[in-house]
């Protein structure tokens, strides 16, 4: 497959660093005051990649099952940190909610494609498993944080309501279902949606990387299809698992619902 | 034997660094039967007060009885089962008259009783001068009358043994707030009581009447409760 790559050199691909300044002037004339931000990303985006890719060589030249283990928590302990980082408002302490869901949810349907679609052999074949567990987590992280804000911000809006169900003998769960259910059909909307416009809009991400990496274009659209599903299951699962534990952060352990006005914020 | 008791109610909470003490030690009692007023400046604390005695205030402490049971021998859910708050305004949910009436029923708290059917629904309608709205009336398209009475209606359908009343009549036009009034003294039975907090002149139907102020309760006479 190696055959068909065309390497980038590092003078070029430093070069494509200019694209930015597409970014930087418009955030210059805008006075978005966002250059920091963007010289930020940039160089994150440089770093964080070519340290993956150093990553991967070392590891698909020394993989054994418990580094590429290793390699996957720490890969779902950053999916974490950056979900918590992009909720609006004081994160509430639900970090071993968002990694329990993230981690769980990713690995069980990277480990089902990876050995019951894919059929790598050993089950910890790095060049398979971290690849698509990093997609996975990419996909789930976004839609965790997306049905996290939705979540607790529909919550506050039914403030009244919530304290109407509670006073009228509700559990706490049945208080926030409403909430919930409107948490994960928001997380769920941007999977569905990629779904819908890929292939007529978009190439996705992996099946572009397999074509310009010389692969026939029907393999990579199989295995396209299959990330796509997979990516949507992975992202039901983790946005069903964290709202039906984190709603509970806004209630006592008595039931009491905690308002905005009794939270202090 | 009174039917519902608070003991040395307090609640005290901290606001961006600044503490308050809406109330410190109170205590009273319901009898059956009884419908008792609560007033007071605005801020004094009566809806903290009525919040507590349902158990939905996370900071209060103190002791609550009903029929002199205590308060930890019974969940959360089955207290406000049995000690039903009423808020100020009223919540409807999507959906027609009947499902805003029987949502009580779709809580797993009343998993074992029966709802009420159209025919009883019907009656209570009557009662509280609603007889010509349909059960299959779309809620949003009641008046503010007419959702702080089916708000209240849900609340007395669902036959609790006390009711806590936060100002139910607060938005309503006089006509409107004395139909309340009456339809109150009409669904209080022998086995029941409220306390209902009130800003409007008494109307005659409170046996008592309680002020709330500087963070204590005080009764006052049952004439100006009777006026």
């Amino acid at each position: 497959m190696d055959a068909g790559v065309i390497d980038i050199g590092y003078p070029e691909l430093f070069g494509a660093a200019a694209f930015m300044l597409v970014a930087a002037v418009v955030a210059w004339a805008l006075r978005l005051r966002q250059t920091k931000a963007i010289v930020i990303a940039t160089v994150r985006c440089f770093l964080q990649l070519l340290a993956m890719g150093l990553l991967l060589v070392y590891l698909f030249k020394y993989q054994s099952w418990w580094l590429v283990c290793l390699v996957l928590i720490g890969m779902s302990l950053a999916a974490t940190q950056i979900a918590l980082g992009r909720i609006k408002g004081k994160a509430l302490n639900i970090w071993p909610e968002v990694f329990g869901s993230i981690f769980l949810s990713s690995m069980i349907v990277a480990l089902i494609v990876v050995e019951a679609i894919v059929h790598a052999s050993p089950w910890y074949d790095a060049r398979v498993l971290v690849p698509i567990s990093g997609m996975v987590l990419g996909n789930t992280l976004s839609a965790t944080a997306v049905a996290i804000d939705r979540l607790f911000s529909d919550m506050d809006a039914r403030s009244d309501e919530i304290m109407a169900y509670l006073a009228l003998g509700s559990t706490r769960r049945e208080a926030a279902f409403p909430s919930i259910r409107a948490a994960i059909a928001s997380g769920l909307t941007p999977a569905l949606a990629t779904m819908s416009a890929s292939g007529i809009v978009q190439i996705p991400g992996m099946m572009s990387g397999q074509v310009l990496a010389g692969a026939d274009p029907m393999i990579a659209a199989k295995y396209q299809i299959v990330v796509l599903l997979m990516v949507s299951a992975a992202t039901t699962l983790a946005i069903v698992a964290i709202c039906f534990t984190a709603y509970r952060k806004r209630f006592t352990s008595d039931g009491c619902f905690l308002s905005p006005a009794l939270r202090n914020e | 034997m009174a039917l519902f008791e608070a003991r040395g109610l307090t609640v005290s909470y901290r606001r961006n660094g600044i503490s308050f003490k809406p109330f410190d030690d109170i205590s009273f009692e319901l009898l059956e039967g009884q419908i008792v007023d609560l007033v007071g400046p605005s801020g004094s604390g009566k809806s903290s007060l009525l919040c507590a005695c349902a158990r939905l205030l996370p900071e209060a402490i103190g002791t609550l009885a009903l029929k002199g049971v205590d308060s930890s021998s019974f969940s959360a859910e089955e207290w406000r089962r049995l000690i039903c708050y009423v808020p100020q305004k009223p919540t409807v949910i999507a959906g027609t008259v009947r499902d805003n009436l029987l949502l009580p029923w779709s809580f797993r708290v009343r998993r074992n009783d029966n709802p009420p059917n159209d025919k009883t629904l019907c009656s209570l309608m009557d009662e509280a001068s609603l007889g010509d709205v349909s059960l299959d009336r779309d809620a949003a398209q009641l008046s503010g009358g007419e959702l702080a009475r089916v708000a209240l209606l849900r609340a007395f359908a669902t036959k609790p043994d006390v009711f806590l009343l936060d100002e139910v009549e607060a938005a309503l036009d006089n006509d409107s707030a004395r139909s309340v009034s009456n339809l109150t003294r009409k669904l209080i039975g022998n086995n029941t009581a409220c306390l209902r907090i009130r800003h409007r002149p008494p109307d005659g139907v409170a046996d008592k009447m309680f002020r709330l102020e500087n963070g204590k309760i005080f009764q006052l006479e049952c004439a100006e409760a009777r006026i």
